[in-house]
């Protein structure tokens, strides 16, 4: 019933899940390994400070292991618990009202000279997103980053639809203008959001 | 064309997240953190049914339910009588079960009602463990 550390360690993420469901929690605590860093990264880049993004990952895997039956193995593992911690941060985001017009404005002026300063810089994703406005780097860490579409990023937010469709769209053009010059184009469809 | 190149761009960026190098420090905490609620959980739950068991047994006790229900069994137990005399070995076993006082009765089958409720959820908890 209970496997080695070494078949853990080589087991596939299913397997592992199968394992945590029926209480194994050291096979929850090896999913736990694999992919810590992954949610903890993406909820540093949607804006929470590392000891944030540590707790609310915490509590995103946490959550994932009370609720671990509802997985359906549809998706990755990771995606199912980056989606879990997306909607912590963004509640808890929503909860400090950080969402305020006049912030928007403001931050939305100071990355646009930022962009301009910096254009020919080689700036990496984590940097770019910092001078992003707050909104939309929510929006564009929501969709591009735990795989919501615009509609389920509007209900998470609870926000117009337009709204967070001209975040992530201002996002997107800020970022291409940071990131394109390095960017290596891969020539795949991207997935559709809207 | 260019944009969807860039999202798909994007997207991959998003999802080459560098292993950070506390990882199985982040691992340990959560699990300890995991063991600990399931921990307290545990002393919880054993602890409100334990209680709950006791008030429940006492109010059964002074309330006499147990006493009204015998009353009503008499009946039953001429059928099961006339039915154990098929079975002599029962019948004698039902006999010594029988030959104490009602209250004796009540306590005997109450003790193995909380019996079974204790084997079975030993039983639960055991295998859910496994």
């Amino acid at each position: 019933m209970t496997q080695s550390l070494a078949e853990r360690a080589s087991a596939h993420d299913l397997d592992l899940v199968a394992l945590a469901a029926r209480g194994d929690r050291q096979a929850f605590g090896e999913l736990v390994r694999r992919h810590g860093s992954a949610v903890r990264a993406l909820l540093r880049r949607m804006g929470a400070d590392p000891a944030l993004a540590d707790d609310l990952a915490q509590d995103a895997f946490l959550t994932a292991y009370e609720q671990i039956g509802d997985f359906r193995g549809e998706g990755p593992f990771q995606a199912w618990v980056k989606r879990i911690a997306a909607r912590l941060y963004v509640r808890r985001w929503r909860r400090e009202s950080r969402l305020t017009a006049s912030e928007d404005m403001t931050e939305l002026k100071a990355a646009s000279d930022g962009a301009l300063v910096e254009s020919d810089a080689r700036i990496d994703l984590d940097d770019a997103l910092r001078q992003l406005a707050p909104a939309e780097r929510v929006c564009v860490s929501l969709c591009y980053g735990a795989g919501f579409s615009h509609a389920e990023a509007a209900a998470a937010l609870n926000a117009p639809l337009g709204t967070v469709k001209s975040h992530v769209k201002r996002g997107l053009d800020k970022l291409k203008a940071r990131l394109a010059p390095s960017a290596k184009p891969l020539g795949l469809e991207a997935n559709g959001h809207g | 064309m260019a944009d969807k190149s860039f999202e798909a761009e994007l997207e991959r960026r998003f999802a080459d997240a560098p292993s950070l190098p506390d990882a199985d420090l982040f691992a340990v905490r959560v699990g300890a953190v995991l063991d600990r609620g399931w921990g307290l959980r545990r002393i919880l739950i054993g602890g409100l049914g334990l209680a709950g068991g006791l008030i429940g047994g006492i109010q059964v006790l002074r309330l006499g339910v147990l006493a009204r229900i015998g009353s009503l069994q008499t009946a039953p137990q001429t059928l099961v009588a006339s039915g154990l005399a098929h079975f002599p070995h029962v019948r004698a076993l039902a006999d010594i079960v029988s030959s104490g006082s009602s209250m004796d009765i009540e306590v005997l089958w109450m003790s193995g009602g909380l019996a079974i409720l204790a084997v079975g959820l030993f039983a639960t908890r055991t295998f859910r463990d496994l």
